[in-house]
């Protein structure tokens, strides 16, 4: 069974209450499944740290339940990877206290975790004089030494810069590979997530909103606020038309904007219309394909490497990404009318019901 | 002038050392665990409780002395132990004056842990006891710095062992009291000799501790 459940959490509701006021967590259906890499994404403050230690059984739930059925460790890495006082061979070693294991079949353990993740060399140094990174590094050892049936990662790549979250998520990945370990993994990073995710769950204001692959809930956001969490950043509101388009649906934005793609949405209903800033391409000339009309530039920001620019189209601030060095990035300003485009697969409808925001 | 014989003075030291060291196993014996108890749950009542040791820390010796004293009195509540102006009492009150340091500091080095500590320990799978062997080897420098502080605290005091001991000459007499005995008898040699055997003790033992200390952090 290559995709058992592990853990399971069903109709969960943690309260926490502190100085600050209390928080509310619900969560009323998710799961961890045997050799999935499942990413919790949601905005700060979302519950995501807190998801986590009910997941690994650290805070007790007002309600609900929390089955888990591993037959191995279940460990979780904190976001603040707190070193214990000795060496980064001795930090490893912390968690074998107590458990039958022989002296040197945890000593080749030991090593073999500190390998993985490349801190072998620092094994008897000092774990408080390790860098961030390597911090990072020491703490998913540790875990990883003891060979967990399922392992919570809480913001495994916080304070590391691009180079050293690139690094270690490849790291991380392939240790996740090779040992076959689920793991729950919150992050605020979407790049992270998209490269490392099976499925990805989303949680806003406490509340587990949509859960599915990755692809899924990457494509189909279920709410407005998911498709932001998830990077469907340019959402405008339109109505399905009466008017098809071959096998393509048309929404209306205003008389004079309209989009097509495919869906089976009855004509007159109301949606939000989703597409990534990645799938918006923008076009001087009149060749364009799959046009959804024209747009004027309001702002163009480059980091050498992309230019992100904001148009506005059909009322609405809209944002795009181009490559850097292209003989389009560098001649658009402000003002500057451009031609939108967006193919039809990649225009996602969002129907609008009378609870959403 | 009289001088205290060699002798009279490895007396007095041996004495010191008698009543200061059980004082201190005792106070570490039972602050400790209090001290780590208390620094790492949250309850009820403990800012009062904490802002209580804080202020044991501070208590002045001679005022523990005559509490210490009016305890066991004849006619005090521990009358009957017959402890007034022995060892005992001197131990005693020389623990009421530990106690709140090694509590004290114990807990500030437990609260200054890592709120996740706790936490990460846990889910590596550690069991109970050996959490607490990991929790007294992260907080080992602070220890030292309790035991080091409580050391100080009760061989210099004078107020309460004068109060509850009573500077008995051959019986309850220590480096303190006899050093301000001398001091005022005029005898400021005898004094000043005895200062440097109680300076040179403190420097001895709080040498040998900063030795561990730091022998602990390579």
């Amino acid at each position: 069974m290559s995709n058992a459940t592990l853990l399971s959490a069903r109709d969960l509701r943690v309260e926490l209450r502190s100085r600050r006021g209390s928080f509310r967590l619900s969560a009323d259906a998710l799961e961890l499944r045997a050799r999935e890499a499942l990413v919790i994404l949601g905005p700060n403050g979302s519950g995501k740290s807190t998801l986590m230690r009910a997941l690994a059984g650290l805070e007790r739930p007002e309600s609900g339940r929390l089955t888990s059925v591993a037959t191995g460790p279940v460990t979780m890495v904190f976001q603040n990877p707190a070193p214990f006082a000795g060496s980064v061979a001795h930090n490893v070693r912390v968690g074998f206290l107590g458990k039958r294991c022989s002296g040197a079949e945890r000593d080749d353990r030991v090593r073999e975790a500190l390998e993985r993740f490349k801190i072998d060399h620092l094994a008897e140094h000092r774990a408080a004089t390790l860098s961030g990174g390597e911090m990072r590094r020491l703490a998913l050892a540790r875990a990883f030494a003891l060979r967990p049936a399922a392992l919570l990662l809480d913001e495994p790549f916080a304070g590391l810069d691009a180079e050293g979250q690139a690094a270690l998520s490849v790291d991380l990945r392939r240790a996740i590979e090779d040992t076959g370990v689920a793991v729950a993994m919150v992050t605020h990073d979407l790049r992270r997530a998209m490269l490392l995710a099976d499925r990805i769950a989303v949680l806003i204001d406490g509340v587990l909103v949509q859960v599915g692959s990755r692809d899924a809930v990457l494509e189909h956001p279920a709410t407005p606020a998911i498709a932001r969490v998830v990077g469907m950043t340019n959402l405008v509101r339109g109505v399905v038309s009466a008017e098809r388009c071959g096998d393509l649906a048309l929404v209306e934005v205003d008389a004079q904007h309209r989009v097509a793609t495919r869906s089976e949405l009855p004509p007159g209903t109301s949606v939000w219309i989703g597409i990534r800033p990645e799938h918006l391409k923008l076009d001087i000339g009149r060749g364009a394909v799959d046009p959804i009309g024209k747009a004027e530039v309001r702002g163009v920001v480059s980091d050498g490497v992309s230019v992100a620019v904001q148009v506005e189209w059909a009322g609405t601030e809209m944002r795009t990404h181009l490559m850097a060095g292209r003989g389009l990035a560098r001649t658009l300003e402000p003002g500057a009318g451009v031609s939108l485009s967006a193919s039809p697969e990649h225009v996602h409808l969002i129907p609008i019901c009378d609870e959403m925001p | 002038m009289i001088y205290p014989s060699i002798g009279l003075l490895v007396e007095i030291t041996l004495r010191t050392l008698a009543v200061c060291l059980p004082a201190l196993a005792i106070s570490l014996a039972i602050g400790l665990p209090i001290g780590i108890a208390i620094g790492h749950r949250r309850f009820a009542g403990r800012v009062p409780l904490v802002s209580l040791i804080n202020t044991g820390m501070g208590a002045p010796p001679v005022v523990v002395g005559l509490v210490v004293y009016l305890l066991l009195a004849r006619s005090g509540p521990l009358g009957n132990l017959s402890w007034l102006y022995s060892i005992e009492a001197m131990i005693v009150a020389q623990v009421v004056i530990a106690l709140p340091l090694v509590i004290g500091i114990t807990l500030a080095a437990v609260g200054a842990l890592d709120e996740d500590w706790e936490l990460q320990v846990r889910t590596l799978g550690v069991p109970r006891r050996w959490r607490l062997w990991l929790l007294l080897r992260e907080i080992r420098l602070g220890l030292l710095a309790a035991v080091i502080t409580a050391l100080g605290g009760i061989l210099s005091e004078v107020g309460a062992v004068m109060a509850v001991g009573g500077n008995l000459e051959g019986e309850t007499r220590v480096l303190t009291t006899a050093i301000l005995m001398y001091t005022q008898m005029g005898e400021l040699e005898s004094a000043l000799g005895l200062a440097a055997i109680l300076v040179g003790l403190m420097l001895v033992l709080a040498g040998l501790l900063t030795v561990v200390q730091q022998s602990g952090r390579s």
